[in-house]
């Protein structure tokens, strides 16, 4: 009995002890915690980088990103050099109701076209809505953060 | 399954605790002068006790249970099928939503399984890196059990606790990988990226946070004598009977079986060049579950602050292809994780992606010992028992 209650005690000690301490809640839409950089919020679209590759269309696990382009001539570069044919994106789109947030297309992109942005609130009342076009991913570009630097150890690789 | 071919509870093993806590096994039959008849009692599949989509079909007599059958399969995603439609790149996305309490430590053994028919090793500060966050998410899933094992006692107060600590854990996380949840952080032949600036002192402290908020649980829950009275005794799994089920991880650890793959297995990660060591508790009931993954907690943060004293330097991916074509061979790699021994068997033909893979996953093997183990308990241990064996149903169904 007498253990009982120095369990019960030492236990009532604790709580007390949490009671004194400042609380670690945040009041979500009154005040918000900055998620890490790297967090993986959204997909933010450089749409002069993309060649329309479609690597990432291709490598995405569930298929959430459609696209579509054209090739165009572009007068040669110097006077008497064959006409340049550029690729034009029409159209990418992301749905976000499908998106798994794995960013295996970000990490396959060859042409840095596609960034990682730790913004979250984009959440819609339509389902529908969640297809983000290219200008909506482009609007996320603002939000992408630069590169952080690493921690004592790490290899620094040359990036472009 | 069903409770006809078990063996009968009278022939028990000799184990640490009072032979008459086996009275709640020894006769289901209580009212057997009073004949009232069986009620079937149905929990779940939408039931908060049960932690998920998890149906159990009790018969009870009075308020004892006479047998109860789990009904699985309400989560079922097919995982096994869809890796045969995915890359290897592709599949570790998937298996991160396996068991979703500790994704990380679900893609340790595939993509092991894929270096292993690929004969190729991660470079040994990727091998650390993985080792930390395996450890982390062990943290994180046990810091939620802690705290919830006393919520399912009628404790709210450590289930707070227990949250407030796996959102540390889970920051962490979150700014090494990206993802709280799902980090998707292997690669084959390495790690995706290195840690950010200042992540090593940030994790040292947590840890510590860690390590202090595990001695709070001794004080909260543990010394706790009514959490005493529901756990004590209550739920015990003998040692054979266990393995004999396949039950692994810490509740099989809990009934005294000194068995770790981090330890046993063949060697994975970098467990060979840490000190640590494995906590048994002889008892196997509730309670015994819980301490000893408390006291894994308490390994699990003084193992991860080893490993950021001692983390190697140099470079995070071995020299893979761009195209990751696996070679035609069979693998199987089981490792522990933190709800106990999950395995890939993976075939591959030589694709892009594996013909064929099995997942031995560790919460189906542990709830198949659940008729054996309700029966004969009073109703409100059910939930307890449930709670103490600590599944994932996303790791059950697959």
């Amino acid at each position: 009995m007498k253990r009982e209650i120095k369990g019960m005690l030492t236990g009532l000690g604790v709580t007390f002890r949490t009671m004194m301490k400042p609380a670690v809640t945040v009041q979500y839409p009154h005040e918000r915690e900055d998620p890490a950089p790297r967090a993986r919020g959204v997909i933010a679209l450089k749409e002069e980088n993309c060649t329309v590759c479609m690597l990432c269309a291709r490598s995405c696990p569930d298929w959430c990103i459609y696209i579509e382009g054209h090739k165009e001539q572009r007068p040669p570069r110097r006077e008497g050099g064959r006409p340049r044919s550029v690729s034009l994106l029409d159209r990418f789109d992301i749905d976000y109701a499908l998106c798994m947030y794995c960013g295996i297309c970000v990490e396959v992109c060859p042409f840095d076209a596609l960034f990682w942005s730790p913004e979250f609130e984009y959440s819609e009342t339509r389902i529908a809505d969640l297809l983000h076009d290219k200008f909506k991913l482009g609007e996320w570009m603002a939000s992408v953060p630069e590169p952080e630097p690493l921690e004592m150890g790490a290899e620094v690789k040359g990036k472009k | 399954m069903t409770t006809t071919d078990l063996p009968p509870p009278g022939e028990l093993p000799e184990i640490a605790v009072d032979p008459a806590a086996f009275r709640h096994l020894a006769d289901a039959q209580v009212n057997v002068e009073l004949d009232t008849g069986d009620m079937v009692l149905n929990i779940g599949p939408q039931h908060p006790a049960t932690h998920g989509t998890l149906r159990l079909v009790v018969r009870l007599d009075g308020e004892r249970v006479v047998s109860a059958d789990p009904i699985i399969g309400y989560m079922h995603r097919g995982y096994e099928k869809l890796t045969e439609f995915r890359t290897y790149p592709q599949i570790t996305t998937l298996i991160n939503r396996i068991d979703w309490l500790s994704s990380f430590a679900n893609e340790v053994p595939f993509i092991d399984a894929a270096e292993h028919l690929m004969a190729i090793e991660a470079p040994p500060r990727a091998q650390y890196l993985r080792t930390i966050l395996t450890e982390l998410s062990r943290i994180a899933t046990f810091v939620l059990f802690l705290g919830e094992m006393g919520l399912q006692v009628g404790a709210i107060t450590p289930a707070f606790y227990g949250f407030r600590d796996r959102e540390y854990v889970l920051n962490l996380i979150e700014a090494v990988t990206g993802g709280r949840f799902h980090p998707n952080f292997n690669r084959i032949g390495g790690i995706k990226d290195d840690l950010p600036w200042g992540w090593i002192s940030e994790c040292r402290g947590v840890m510590n946070k860690v390590l202090a908020s595990c001695d709070e649980f001794d004080d909260l829950v543990v010394g706790n004598p009514i959490f005493q009275k529901r756990t004590r005794s209550i739920g015990i799994i003998p040692q054979e009977l266990g393995a004999a089920y396949g039950v692994s991880g810490s509740n099989l650890r809990a009934s005294g079986v000194d068995w770790d793959l981090r330890r046993d297995g063949p060697k994975y990660l970098v467990y060979d060049e840490l000190d640590w060591q494995v906590w048994t508790h002889p008892d196997g009931d509730s309670f015994a579950r819980y301490w000893v993954r408390l006291q894994e907690t308490r390994e699990s943060a003084r193992m991860v602050l080893q490993m950021l004293d001692q983390m190697p330097s140099g470079p995070l991916m071995a020299k893979v292809p761009r195209i990751i074509k696996v070679p035609a061979g069979e693998v199987f790699v089981n490792t522990e994780n933190p709800l106990g021994e999950m395995g890939y068997y993976v075939i591959s033909k030589g694709a892009t992606g594996p013909f064929r893979t099995k997942i031995r996953s560790a919460s189906f093997s542990n709830v198949s010992i659940l008729p054996w183990l309700l029966r004969g308990v009073y109703v409100p241990d059910i939930v307890t028992i449930l709670a103490s064996l600590y599944f994932i149903l996303g790791d059950i169904d697959r």
